[in-house]
């Protein structure tokens, strides 16, 4: 009995071997553990096959002569990456980074495993950034300029992507809305489905596309809605706090008892009043009317 | 240990090995077995294993040279098992993730080695396309005013004066604090720290110190393992429920919860632990109208407290900007 890491170690030795499609009658004639019997040997050939592919090993197919007519083999290009000539100091800061954030998964250590670079041991952990089932597929779309395609807020999206982002604890991706025809900011956890990527080109951003248009700093202008500049009033107490926490504000007014009115530039009022909330009665909403009020009305319906 | 691992992960594992040592020629049994996290036990069978693996006719010169003994691992594996393989998708973004991460962090070195690897391994993933460019993948693990300061002082293990604003007691204070662990976690950076003010570990949130510097003394004793601990109510806090519906569901996920029991109109009833009055209230400001407090009864009123002084603020702040 074989053991199956042995067979499939030799699978790939020798599917790496000399790049030439091999049928599987030959393969599991220069394989040892393969059952003799046909229909048994190709099921287990086909597990292994899996097995190479779940562990990024992809197996390429080719129409050899013969009765099996189908030859396999794999690339070395599928199998290596160019030489990436790291200093010491250089694969240290790599080996760093990924200890210093944690993503959830073990992708990070698998891939520093990879490239020949394992671990250290006694790195600081410094982050935690989700990691989600559609971020590799966005991110891969992103690099190929391919469309993807999800469900958000119960539609079907269209998208060309322009951006991922990681920014106050969530992923966005930024990208034009072909439906919409404008950019959008969407929440990678809120996409209901995991998302599709289309052939690569397929979306290519037109030449005038500005994604910086989407991004933003604070989480009151990640929405839809029309910019609107809202006047606040912060306390002496939290007057410089939010000055320091909010560098895109004007200061429209400081008065002498310490307070000072700032203005900001809102697309997602929901945001602004979960933000404002946090410091208590130290914030007030002074204008515009419509968002003051919304703001007295969330109160009232509170009180 | 959690169960034995299947066959790809035992020969994701065994690849791994063969690439560093095909790099470095030999290694110590326990430093592979350290590197790789392998029972040293684990890992000589699974070489001992791949000493047998080769290509045909598997005569001694065709198998992989690997001698293997209770200390030491020898092997003469040859340049192509040394080069680095491809990534899967998640892989290739975990790296590039946690080094985009690291790098935008402040108080990291902008001309460093972490600067100079990631273009070389991005090239070598395949880049970016050039509209897309260096922007096309932001991992900002938040900003503060006075996070670099933080950040080189926890690292220097040196000791801190800061001014802080503490939202469970609404006030700001000062206080010499000994900074011995730095995290970023929900999008906010925390600062676990020995104060000296109230003579125990307490965790800061790094974007509400108004003002640091540094006293000039070095720190010398590291955290307890408690302060990495999550979260654990302290012995003074009420535990309260409270009801909310389902667009007040987000609070099981901004808050640690000591019990959820869902309910049929896809909202749920929650149980938190309440160790300030003041951040109870303002959590109960966002929740607005989804949410009801249902007990203890001295925090049933806690939400209707809150807005009704807040709306008193607002009736008091009725002019607009001048100027």
């Amino acid at each position: 009995m074989v053991d199956r890491l042995e067979r499939l170690t030799n699978l790939v030795l020798v599917l790496l071997r000399d790049g030439r499609p091999r049928s599987l009658r030959e393969i599991a004639d220069e394989v040892p553990g393969y059952p003799p019997d046909g229909e048994a040997r190709r099921q287990a050939f086909e597990r292994d096959k899996r097995t190479l592919r779940e562990g990024g090993i992809a197996v390429s197919t080719a129409t050899v002569e013969g009765p099996d007519q189908i030859g396999y083999s794999i690339r070395p290009e599928d199998f290596y990456l160019p030489e990436l000539d790291l200093d010491a100091d250089e694969q240290t800061a790599l080996n760093l980074a990924v200890a210093a954030v944690h993503l959830g998964d073990p992708s990070g250590r698998d891939a520093l495993w990879r490239l020949g670079l394992p671990a250290q041991t006694g790195a600081r952990a410094l982050a935690d950034v989700p990691a989600l089932p559609g971020l590799p597929v966005l991110w891969d779309a992103l690099r190929t300029r391919a469309e993807v395609r999800f469900t958000y807020r119960g539609e079907g999206r269209r998208v060309a992507p322009a951006a991922l982002r990681f920014h106050r604890g969530w992923w966005y991706l930024v990208g034009l809305d072909r439906d919409k025809g404008a950019a959008r900011t969407f929440r990678v956890d809120r996409m209901t489905d995991v998302p599709v990527a289309g052939s690569a080109g397929s979306g290519t951003l037109p030449e005038d596309f500005e994604p910086r248009s989407a991004l933003s700093e604070e989480p009151w202008r990640i929405g839809d809605g029309e910019p609107v500049d809202v006047d606040i009033l912060a306390s002496p107490e939290v007057a410089l706090l939010v000055e320091q926490q909010v560098p895109s504000a004007v200061v429209r007014e400081r008065r002498d008892d310490g307070s000072a009115v700032l203005r900001l530039e809102v697309t997602n009022v929901d945001a602004l009043r979960t933000w404002l909330f946090e410091l208590g009665e130290h914030v007030v909403v002074l204008g515009p009317a419509e968002v003051r009020s919304a703001v007295v009305e969330w109160l009232e319906a509170t009180a | 240990m959690s169960g034995r691992p299947d066959a790809g992960q035992r020969l994701r594992r065994l690849l791994a090995v063969l690439t560093w040592l095909a790099r470095v020629g030999r290694a110590p049994v326990s430093e592979l077995s350290e590197r790789f996290g392998i029972e040293p036990h684990e890992l000589v069978a699974d070489l001992e294993l791949a000493a047998c693996c080769g290509l045909p006719p598997y005569t001694p010169d065709q198998l992989m040279e690997i001698l293997v003994d209770e200390e030491e691992v020898v092997a003469d594996l040859g340049p192509e098992l040394a080069r680095p393989r491809r990534l899967t998708a998640a892989e290739g973004f975990a790296l590039a993730a946690a080094g985009r991460a690291i790098l935008a962090t402040p108080g990291s070195d902008a001309d460093g080695a972490l600067a100079r690897a990631l273009p070389k391994l991005e090239a070598a993933l395949g880049a970016l396309p050039e509209e897309v460019g260096e922007g096309g993948l932001q991992v900002e693990l938040g900003d503060a005013t006075h996070l670099a300061e933080v950040r080189r002082a926890t690292e220097g293990r040196r000791q801190l004066e800061v001014r802080y604003y503490s939202m469970s007691s609404d006030e700001e204070t000062e206080r010499v604090i000994d900074p011995l662990e730095l995290r970023s976690a929900d999008g906010h950076w925390y600062l676990d720290a020995f104060c000296h003010r109230a003579g125990g570990m307490r965790r800061f949130r790094v974007d509400r110190l108004t003002a640091v510097s540094e006293t000039g003394a070095e720190i010398d004793h590291d955290a307890p393992a408690a302060a990495a601990a999550p979260f654990v109510p302290g012995p003074d806090a009420t535990v309260a429920t409270v009801r909310v519906d389902a667009r007040g569901m987000w609070l099981v996920e901004a808050v640690p919860t000591l019990g959820v029991t869902p309910r049929r109109d896809g909202g749920a009833d929650v149980e938190l632990a309440v160790a300030s009055t003041v951040w109870f209230e303002r959590l109960l400001l966002r929740l607005g109208p989804h949410a009801r407090v249902l007990g203890p009864p001295e925090l049933v009123d806690s939400g209707r407290r809150a807005a009704a002084r807040l709306l008193e603020r607002y009736a008091e702040e009725t002019t607009g900007v001048t100027g």
